[in-house]
């Protein structure tokens, strides 16, 4: 039976949120739809799938992206479904927990990785910016001199900061992140 | 310019295509070579088998109607590439010897 469960994630939450995905497969309940809020289950046997949660360069449909998940297929790994953002996919990728019993690892190598979290990294100050450009816009509007302060807009202003912060956060870790591999780079592969 | 150092999963792919293989066949193949030490993720695999089909270190085979995999092999500058890391890394070992164990 097809389970629909709403539930909202923000972007530096891909981590939290796959946790939750498999805690779910745990229980029973195997994801075949995501959306922006909306997740769909279909009962399935307890801790039989283990999700993966990528983000890629480009659309879900685009031939590049579509070839690699060709590739992972050889491999057991299935795409269930993914989410385009503009150049970006948010991927849902599933195997068997008896192939992958320790997780799906896409990487091995130090390069790889500097390359997936610098795309995340690009990713969050977009978000920074737009949400930096969004609020400032909302606190000019709010403060505009002789038309009081408009609290619809400072409300705005104040929620889309505080996004902002958030972003800005995860962003920092993954440039620290970034950093720290760079640095193995030197003495390990 | 003497050829930069491969990395270690390069090498390996390289070495195993000595036999024409698919993507999962290399990752066993590493993993039985190395004795469980080298565990290629399927990502990284993709990642190094495209670089090596664009340098043309690997070729890959007509795909074959009846297996959805394809399966890739290594090209005589492939086989250049790794004699030389072959001859670097014994380098390596030999000098490795003469210092540490004073032979």
């Amino acid at each position: 039976m097809r389970k629909k469960v709403h539930k909202l994630f923000w972007i530096w939450q891909l981590e939290k949120e796959q946790a939750w995905v498999n805690d779910m497969a745990e229980h029973g309940y195997a994801l075949v739809r995501a959306g922006r809020f909306t997740f769909e289950f279909d009962d399935s046997e307890p801790g039989i799938y283990i999700y993966k949660e990528i983000f890629l360069k480009g659309s879900s449909t685009s031939s590049k992206n579509i070839e690699y998940f060709k590739f992972l297929e050889e491999m057991g790994i299935t795409e269930v479904c993914a989410i385009d953002y503009p150049n970006t996919c948010w991927v849902y990728l599933r195997a068997l927990k008896e192939d992958y019993p320790n997780g799906i690892e896409l990487y091995s190598d130090v390069e790889s990785k500097i390359t997936y979290e610098s795309v995340m990294m690009w990713y969050l100050l977009f978000v920074v910016i737009v949400c930096g450009l969004c609020s400032a816009l909302n606190y000019y509007m709010a403060f505009t001199p002789n038309n009081g302060v408009r609290w619809l807009n400072l409300i705005t202003a104040s929620g889309v900061t505080i996004l902002m912060v958030i972003a800005l956060i995860d962003f920092i870790k993954r440039v620290i992140r970034i950093n720290k591999l760079k640095k193995e780079r030197k003495i390990h592969e | 310019m003497a050829q930069q150092a491969l990395t270690e999963a390069v090498y390996y792919i390289l070495l195993s295509l000595f036999k024409p293989m698919h993507g999962y066949g290399i990752i066993q193949n590493v993993n039985e070579l190395s004795n469980g030490r080298v565990k290629l993720a399927a990502g990284t695999l993709y990642g190094a088998i495209n670089t090596l089909v664009e340098k043309g270190w690997i070729d890959q085979l007509p795909e074959n109607p009846e297996s959805r995999k394809k399966e890739y092999v290594i090209t005589k500058a492939g086989k250049a590439v790794l004699e030389e890391e072959y001859s670097r890394l014994k380098e390596l070992v030999d000098n490795g010897k003469t210092l540490m164990e004073g032979k």
